[in-house]
């Protein structure tokens, strides 16, 4: 689909706006008191309607994101609020069935779609021992990466951490980093480093670690 | 449904809404597109945005990003360079033969990996009789005797630099450069990916 819209999109958009001359000239034509009704009420739209694309951008892209997590997935659909990872790094022949990325060879993917709406969640993630990997946390309403369990700003070092949402008040367990997310919604990316082929089983492994499981009580 | 269609072709109002809307999401596309050129900054050919992901973007930068970048890392977790042109500003092609040198001590500064990919001009990787879609840091590039490192981005193998090639499609392609815990240099914008040159 991005792909024919990449393609066809001049094309397109020239189609569109044919059409759209085509209507005002019919309406102009028929002339009236319809006219100024007409374009007054197309400008305010267009107007207002221009903010409202703009600022519901990151909602629609990230709707996408959800739909084919929860969906579709790379293999069969991901029930919320539960993580999958890829068994494989991308290739070529799988490049039109990539879900979360492409052009990426050196890291295996884990993804998953969060509501917090029935409570927090804990992240655990295994020992990397020093293996470069992380696990993005992603606002949909506005694309902010939030907060990041991983390399960088947590260490390879295992540990659970809790996923709260933005009205949950509770006692965080012993041990345990509280990230709280300001949306009830999260994208949730992790990337794992795969060294080369024989380090795909220990990988995946690892990968396969990176998992979510509700607070219990 | 008929009834729809009719109202449709007989009201100007809600013909003036469906026009409205149409080109509020045109000119929102357009909008989106120009904040994406003023966010992105090129150097010897290779674009690359900081704004990714970022807490405060506004909404025409966050916007962008999600058109263009949607889940993407920030900054500081990973750089990303693409370029789809070559330093004389000719768009790179499977037809020609380049070099991409990296000066001794020159590589992307990065605290875990890092590694150049060849995608078509969409974005997917391309068939290589070799199977190699990216060299990098973990793919054992061979230095000159300077200590620099060229890599010969071609469709055939480059006679005696089999180790430091990275095959092209046939037709047009990009390359995106990745670093992974990018370095100190990366965030202050200090460091530049040198160009990709035209050999042949």
């Amino acid at each position: 689909m991005n792909r024919l819209i990449l393609k066809y999109g001049y094309p397109i958009t020239f189609v569109i706006l044919a059409i759209l001359a085509w209507v005002v000239y019919r309406i102009f034509s028929a002339g009236g008191s319809g006219v100024i009704g007409f374009v007054v009420l197309a400008a305010v739209v267009w107007g207002v309607g221009t903010v409202v694309f703009l600022y519901l951008w990151p909602t629609f892209a990230y709707s996408a994101y959800k739909r084919a997590i929860l969906q579709h997935g790379p293999g069969g659909p991901i029930p919320v609020n539960t993580l999958y990872a890829t068994p494989n790094r991308v290739s070529a022949g799988a490049s039109n069935a990539s879900l979360l990325a492409t052009g990426v060879d050196d890291l295996l993917y884990v993804g998953g779609w969060l509501d917090l709406a029935n409570g927090p969640l804990v992240l655990h993630v295994p020992e990397m021992a020093g293996r470069y990997y992380s696990v993005q946390f992603t606002d949909p309403s506005d694309g902010t990466d939030f907060a990041y369990v991983g390399t960088r700003t947590t260490g390879t070092a295992a540990g659970e951490y809790l996923i709260s949402g933005p009205s949950w008040k509770g006692t965080v367990p012993q041990g345990m980093a509280q990230i709280t997310s300001p949306n009830k919604s999260v994208l949730v990316i992790g990337r794992v480093f795969v060294e080369s082929d024989s380090d795909l089983p220990t990988a995946y492994g690892l990968a396969k670690q990176i998992r979510l499981t509700p607070l219990s009580h | 449904m008929s009834n729809f269609f009719t109202l449709l072709s007989a009201s100007h109002v809600a013909q003036g809404i469906i026009v409205g809307a149409v080109l509020a999401f045109l000119t929102a596309q357009v909008i989106m597109n120009a904040v994406v050129k003023a966010m992105t900054t090129t150097v010897n050919g290779w674009s690359t945005t900081v704004k990714a992901g970022q807490p405060g973007n506004g909404i025409l930068v966050r916007a962008a990003c999600a058109r263009i970048l949607p889940a993407v890392n920030v900054v500081q977790e990973a750089a990303y360079w693409t370029a789809t042109e070559d330093s004389a500003g000719r768009a790179l092609s499977g037809r020609h033969e380049y070099v991409l040198h990296f000066p001794a001590g020159q590589l992307p500064p990065n605290e875990a990996f890092w590694s150049l990919t060849m995608t078509d001009v969409v974005g997917y990787m391309t068939p290589n009789p070799i199977a190699r879609y990216s060299v990098g840091s973990r793919s054992g590039l061979a230095p000159n005797a300077d200590g620099s490192i060229d890599i010969y981005i071609q469709r055939t193998p480059p006679a005696g630099h089999e180790s430091n090639w990275l095959p092209a499609p046939s037709g047009n392609f990009k390359l995106m450069l990745r670093a992974y815990l990018p370095g100190r240099a990366v965030l202050d914008g200090a460091y530049h990916v040198p160009p990709v040159k035209r050999v042949r």
